[in-house]
């Protein structure tokens, strides 16, 4: 039992140490990999509690999808785009620390009265194997006793998504319906968008005195000798 | 605790993780070899007999090249994201099940590191980690090209990771269980369709899975047809362009190490894993493997590589729904008590 206490310790100061890396790091990717490093320690501690499942669920989902999102947009936003994350006007921070000191306050009060414990469920250790594990486990309270919320979520989620395609959605019906047929037509020679070339007006011809050279106005250097075209000198021969 | 378990656990991980360093080594002399004949060509064949050292030799190079960290990289991500993408691709072999239990010297000893209830999803899980080291190292080269690969890598990989879930959970409907060992026993039964005994395997029941699992884990490793984040007539050579020496390397290794990992997880899911003719054993999973590996070198060979948008196309408008209709239709099957065990 002691060794399990010790790799608790241990995966949760890594874990508060990058969520602390998070809110410090000055560059956002790096406040990113910071919180990856965090998930992947409370995955562990969960590990550690015999929840595989949830702590697998916790790696695919969060650091998978979601922080991979994140440095998705972070590397399409160009890097001066970004918010300032530190200092900013001083009312703002004021109201910012005693947020921060409000949400400590609140979880150092649910820890120290020991309110957030509660009572123990029905799913003792010796529930769990006898269903066959924790994913069966999980699976049987979710669509049983959890069937309602599960369906809201999922409601939430498609109103969600279908929110998304419609602000993603053109503005004009010209352009939905040019979008609309290019969905279904296969075009193996264009790029799409470009089903309907245009021919490209040609160049006007140059004159003679439009001719420049193809270097531009950088003057020609002729080189008498090899040797001053070597920049460096070869390995083992010196620099004269 | 048991302790005898945990230390044959580990004995035998550290086995497997060498084994794998070695024949992703030789994959490379393998790929090479095979390419060039597809190509009418020879390949390397001068270091050593049939150019069986060329990989050594390359590994020598490789180690004894200069370490170049670009002036406008970021310096820390730089150095460690190739590490991340090594050290997390030959994970996912360690739920792979050699054999089942055998007893030796008075204990019985699996031929698995380890069977964990969620192997499966443990697998997802660190193919979805491998994605970090590609856009990490993409972004903190400081180059263009390395950040559109990476772009490039983060939307492939989050794509076919859905297709690559959604295509395995038919066979989850059909066993009732996420262990690779579990799945395993499913297939040592016998399938009796009519007068014909054919062994479970999951391709026969379900074909279609097969099949989008083969191409989600071609785009998942970033191997041609769907090597964009690599694309070298596009980007240079994406996310690596600024690597170089044995960084390079590292990628270069943990891309054939994914390659052998899920074709050792492909072989199990689907083939039936180390179940064949004969005696059962872990040559046939070798055997099985090694013709996912063929196939993927053939495909490189033969096919040209995708355009962007009809990657993304090919996840999302074909692939996925083809998944999703696979559930259903395996869920009525269960349901309705056709397949049942």
């Amino acid at each position: 039992m002691a060794i399990e206490v010790l790799i608790f310790y241990l995966l949760a100061g890594v874990a508060i140490a990058a969520a602390a890396g998070v809110v410090l790091a000055r560059n956002p990717v790096h406040s990113a990999v910071s919180l990856v490093l965090s998930f992947i320690n409370v995955a562990a501690i969960y590990v550690v509690l015999r929840a595989e499942f949830l702590a697998v669920a916790q790696i695919i989902v969060y650091t998978g999808a979601i922080i991979v999102l994140v440095l998705f947009v972070l590397m399409l936003v160009q890097q001066q785009d970004l918010p300032e994350f530190h200092g900013g006007r001083p009312l703002r921070r004021a109201v910012g620390f005693l947020l921060g000191l409000a949400l400590l306050a609140e979880v150092a009060a649910a820890i120290l009265t020991r309110s957030l414990r509660g009572a123990p469920g029905s799913w003792t250790p010796e529930a769990v194997a006898a269903v066959g594990g924790n994913i069966q486990a999980i699976g049987r309270e979710l669509y049983s006793a959890y069937m309602l919320p599960i369906q809201a979520t999922a409601l939430l989620l498609l109103a969600a998504t279908i929110g998304a395609l419609f602000l993603a959605r053109p503005e004009l019906v010209e352009e939905r319906l040019a979008v609309a047929r290019r969905l279904f037509t296969i075009s193996l020679a264009h790029p799409r968008g470009v089903d309907t070339l245009q021919p490209v007006a040609e160049l006007p011809a140059p004159q003679d005195g439009q001719l420049k050279p193809a270097g531009g106005d950088r003057s020609l250097v002729m080189a008498r000798t090899a040797e001053e075209f070597t920049e460096q000198p070869a390995w083992g021969e010196s620099r004269r | 605790m048991d302790w005898e378990a945990l230390i044959v656990s580990y004995l035998l991980g550290f086995v497997l993780l060498n084994i794998l360093l070695v024949l992703m080594a030789y994959m490379t002399w393998f790929e090479r070899r095979l390419v060039a004949f597809f190509q009418d060509r020879i390949g390397p064949n001068r270091t050593g007999p049939f150019g069986l050292l060329q990989p050594i030799a390359d590994g020598v190079k490789l180690i004894s090249k200069e370490d170049i960290v670009p002036a406008n990289a970021d310096r820390l991500i730089f150095l460690v994201a190739p590490l991340l993408s090594f050290v997390l691709a030959p994970l996912g072999a360690l739920v792979v099940p050699f054999g089942d239990s055998i007893t030796l010297f008075g204990r019985q000893i699996n031929l698995y590191v380890i069977d964990i209830n969620v192997a499966t999803l443990y697998f997802l899980a660190v193919g979805s980690m491998g994605v970090y080291g590609i856009i990490l190292g993409g972004y903190a080269s400081g180059n263009r090209y390395s950040l559109l690969g990476a772009l490039r890598s983060t939307a492939q990989v989050i794509s076919y990771e859905l297709v690559l879930g959604l295509s395995l959970v038919g066979i989850f409907i059909l066993t009732g269980s996420l262990s690779l060992v579990e799945i395993l026993r499913a297939q040592q039964r016998t399938l009796i369709l009519g007068g014909l005994e054919l062994p479970n395997w999951f391709i026969l029941s379900q074909p279609l899975a097969f099949v989008l699992f083969l191409i989600a884990a071609v785009a998942e490793t970033n191997r041609a047809p769907f090597d964009l984040p690599e694309a070298e007539t596009e980007l240079i050579a994406g996310y690596f362009t600024e690597y170089s020496g044995f960084r390079f390397s590292f990628y270069f290794l943990a891309e054939y190490i994914n390659m052998i990992v899920v074709s050792l997880i492909a072989a199990t899911l689907f083939l039936g894993g180390i179940d064949g003719p004969f005696i059962d054993g872990i040559w046939w999973l070798v055997a099985k493997a090694f013709i996912f590996l063929f196939f993927y070198v053939w495909l490189r060979a033969t096919l040209p590589r995708f355009r962007y948008d009809q990657l993304m196309g090919l996840a999302w408008k074909v692939l996925l729904p083809l998944a999703l209709i696979n559930i259903g239709v395996t869920g009525l099957v269960r349901l309705w008590g056709i397949g049942a065990l």
